[in-house]
């Protein structure tokens, strides 16, 4: 069985339009027009137990919405999942006790009290054995290095310590599944580095299913073989990270550095020059003819550096997003 | 000025968006008013009476503090604490635009719209209750009981402003705020008519300028004010004086915001 | 699959109060630590209570200057009436009150979502987030003392009476509770609940006038649909010895219904929240 399986999910708003101007306005004072705005459309996938998958797409694609209606914050206007075999959105106690939801932008901490507070508190709240809370706090805590501000009011933390302190929060009751939705956005680098290892250590240890959104590729890079990539409300790419790049991308680069200054003219016959000049050279090559180019170079110049590169995640993505919605992408 | 009008009209889109809870508010008000009308219906039908005044006399009183209420009487401290607490205040210190005459403004046309609306009230209710109310016997008491309202609204609007701007001093000034509206709201009139008050107490609430706010312009409007010139009069100095008050206080308290340097 | 680490979970009725209970004491001790913070306000906003309360005694005192009795209600058996309603207001922001005050700023915030997501019942998460012992304790305190000087100035007080008076009193939390609730509801449209929130505040504010003021449809309308005319003339009818027996059966009966509705549409409003991402 696998841990959320959700089947041709849809979401629509409801809401309204408003005519500009003070005559738009007393209309408005009766009657305004309204319509509905597809968030999520038709979506189905399915992961398993321990896997952690990254969700892609730009702003407004729908993963947040997605996300909120598996944890039954929003109920979906048609379509049905399953999560650990509970349907979210009846938000059964037994379901709540077993997932956790971390927004980037949302703040579950009592503000005006220490974390270990709200701690305490979420420990009752779910129930958690006071053994296994103390041993969870511990072993959380030395992970992200939170000893000394488990005492300091919320309000006076830095926006990465609260971040750290927000998943200690949520991971107390050591869910099997959880989501975390932006979990870095605001961070500096060092703060989201930590909190990368973290949910890498956190996922590969208590094999804890994550499903994750972020806008920054390196998250994604880092936590995720598998990804969906959303765009528009639909799924337009379910697979490894690693096959985006191959579907989506036919070509490698290939970038040289000479051992001494060349002709500034590339040999004749030579395709997929972007740069050529007396020392150095970027190539652009199909992905089956990297080979041959790459032994061609090889034997006729004199070149100290080769590499081989696979173009940028974030390019590729960006090529996603590029295309209309709807076009299967091939 | 144009910029002012801009102000204007904003806010009243602004309004326009929440009409559904200006209306709840103006129904809440609406119940009170409905529950001291059964009252004093209960009083009368015992063969007990309240002062000098007829039962209809009374229903006319609380049909007027309720279309008063949501005319005249100002609320807008609340959002002037807000901004002063939270420091969205510093927007106005880059803007080429006067506090107390944007409040003034927000105000103004807020009022107007919830004017609009209760005045659909208050006629609707006079309707039903048409065999209760007591009207005005000349027309110039329906002129100077506008010109009460106005004296009333621009008296509101001041003490409500100085309420609000109390937050440069005091940290936690929400309850505090709430105790000052509350009585002044009461010694206006505004839950039950000052002259049955006891003798001293009348006179303290005579001396003071919060009568102008519900009391006197329903006292014009039942033909029960003894010296409508005279009230009008004092209403106007007041009006200029603490005019005066204001721009001095909130000078004050700006210089004392920037001091803490939020 | 792992052993869940969570306590085994109380699915019989009696646990399941026992665990609310446990929550409502966690709930209770975060909010008092979060109070202390603040605790410079406590003695301004007991003393706010005090003159709030005095105003409306002031009130029928200039009332009872004119007139004798009030639909058979003397001055001292009003001051009860007063009384009970500071009590109950107190009672409020001990379980209820503050949350729905702050429900707006949830649902415009998207803050709301935690409480979704909770293993507990979203309305008494939200009621027990900000229960609150200091917010009103002045009210409360001044309405005690009321109802025991109106208590001791009565003809024919009578200690037996008592609880019951506080059964009744508990009663009129619940139906203030249920309206609470109902209104509330329609936060999810309006996402706005300071508008909603002075209904409530009128509801509780014209609860203090006696029920026999009502004839006809205003009597229906008071008791059934905006019941505040049971909300202190109930428990204080019994107090002050002028208690009937159809009153508080009536009193329970509204009470249950009026829950019932209430839980219901809050749960049907549910549907209707769209969290907003800030």
């Amino acid at each position: 069985m696998p841990a959320i399986d959700v089947k041709q999910l849809s979401k629509s708003f409801k809401t309204q339009r408003k005519e500009a101007g003070l005559w738009g306005s007393v209309k408005g004072l009766i009657w305004r027009e309204s319509f509905y705005k597809e968030a999520v459309k038709s979506v189905s996938f399915s992961l398993e137990e321990g896997e952690l998958v990254g969700f892609l797409g730009p702003n407004g694609a729908g993963k947040t919405t997605l996300l909120k209606m598996l944890s039954g914050i929003l109920y979906p206007t048609a379509g049905e999942v399953k999560v650990l075999g509970y349907t979210p959105w009846e938000r059964n106690r037994e379901y709540q006790r077993q997932f956790a939801i971390v927004m980037g932008q949302k703040n579950q901490l009592w503000w005006d009290l220490p974390p270990a507070e709200s701690f305490l508190l979420n420990r009752d709240i779910y129930g958690v054995d006071p053994k296994a809370f103390e041993r969870n706090i511990d072993e959380m805590v030395s992970l992200l290095d939170l000893k000394d501000l488990l005492d300091v009011p919320v309000r006076q933390l830095s926006l990465g310590q609260r971040m750290k302190c927000e998943l200690v929060a949520a991971l107390l009751h050591q869910p099997r599944v959880l989501f975390l939705d932006e979990p870095t956005i605001g961070l500096d680098v060092i703060s989201q580095e930590k909190i990368r290892s973290f949910i890498q250590e956190y996922n590969r240890l208590k094999k804890t299913t994550v499903l994750l959104t972020s806008h920054y590729m390196q998250d994604v890079e880092q936590l995720c073989k598998r990804v969906l990539v959303i765009n528009h409300g639909q799924i337009v790419y379910d697979g490894l990270l690693d096959d985006l790049s191959k579907r989506y991308v036919d070509h490698k680069v290939i970038k040289i550095r000479f051992v001494e200054a060349q002709s500034a003219t590339p040999p004749p016959g030579l395709e997929g020059v972007v740069e050529w000049d007396a020392h150095h050279a970027v190539l652009k090559v199909k992905q089956k003819e990297v080979a041959a180019t790459t032994h061609r170079l090889l034997g006729e110049l004199p070149i100290e550096d080769l590499s081989v590169e696979k173009v940028e995640v974030e390019e590729v993505i960006r090529r996603i997003f590029e295309e209309k919605p709807g076009i299967e992408p091939g | 000025m144009q910029k002012y009008w801009t102000v204007f009209r904003v806010n009243w889109q602004n309004a326009l968006q929440y009409r559904g809870p200006t209306f709840i508010s103006i129904l809440g008000n609406l119940l009170h008013i409905s529950v001291l009308l059964y009252l004093w219906n209960a009083i009368y039908r015992s063969g007990q009476h309240l002062g000098s005044y007829s039962l209809s006399d009374l229903i006319t009183y609380y049909i007027l503090q309720l279309m008063i209420n949501s005319m005249v009487l100002s609320y807008i401290s609340w959002d002037i604490v807000d901004e002063i607490r939270e420091g969205t205040f510093s927007n106005f210190l880059v803007k080429p635009l006067n506090y107390l005459y944007y409040w003034f403004t927000i105000n103004l046309s807020g009022k107007l719209f919830e004017g609009l609306m209760v005045l659909i009230v208050g006629l609707v209710m006079s309707f039903i209750l048409i065999a209760h109310v007591s009207l005005p016997s000349q027309g110039i008491t329906l002129l100077r009981f506008a010109l009460a309202l106005v004296l009333g609204g621009l008296l509101a609007f001041e003490f409500d402003f100085a309420i609000g701007i109390l937050a440069f001093w005091l940290v936690k000034v929400n309850s505090f705020k709430y105790m000052l509206q509350y009585g002044m709201f009461f010694l206006a009139g505004a839950l039950l008519p000052l002259d049955l008050f006891p003798a001293q107490f009348q006179a303290v609430a005579n001396a003071l300028p919060f009568r102008f706010l519900v009391f006197f312009p329903i006292q014009i409007f039942l033909e029960k004010e003894p010296a409508p010139m005279a009230g009008f009069i004092t209403a106007g100095l007041w009006v200029i004086v603490l005019y005066i008050i204001l721009r001095f206080g909130l000078q004050r308290g700006i210089k004392r915001y920037e001091a803490a340097g939020h | 699959m792992k052993p869940p680490v969570t306590e085994a979970y109380a699915t019989s009725l009696s646990g399941r109060w026992a665990r609310y209970l446990r929550l409502y004491r966690s709930f209770l001790m975060h909010n008092l630590k979060n109070e202390m913070i603040y605790r410079a306000n406590f003695a301004i906003a007991v003393g706010m209570d005090i003159v709030f309360m005095g105003v409306n005694v002031v009130f029928f005192a200039i009332v009872y200057g004119n007139v004798e009795t009030i639909g058979g209600w003397t001055f001292h058996q009003t001051l009860i009436l007063v009384g009970s309603v500071g009590v109950v207001r107190e009672l409020a922001y001990l379980t209820f009150r503050q949350g729905f005050l702050q429900l707006g700023d949830y649902v415009r915030t998207g803050n709301f979502d935690v409480m979704l997501t909770a293993p507990m019942a979203t309305f008494v998460h939200l009621a027990f987030r900000h229960v609150s012992l200091t917010e009103s304790l002045g009210e409360g305190l001044m309405g005690l003392f009321l109802v025991g000087y109106g208590f001791a100035h009565l003809d024919a007080a009578s200690w037996i009476s008592v609880p019951l008076y506080l059964l009744m009193l508990f009663n009129s939390l619940v139906i203030y509770y249920a309206f609470s609730l109902t209104v509330n509801s329609m936060v999810f449209w309006l996402v706005k609940s300071q508008e909603l929130n002075t209904v409530v505040y009128y509801f509780m504010n014209t609860a203090r006038y006696p029920r026999e003021i009502y004839h006809g449809l205003g009597k229906a309308f008071f008791t059934f649909i905006v019941p505040s005319s049971l909300i202190a003339t109930t428990p204080a009818s019994i107090l002050a010895g002028r208690a009937e027996g159809n009153l508080v059966g009536l009193s329970i009966g509204v009470a249950v219904v009026l829950l019932c509705l209430g839980l219901s549409v809050w749960n049907w409003s549910l549907h209707y929240y769209s969290s907003a991402s800030s």
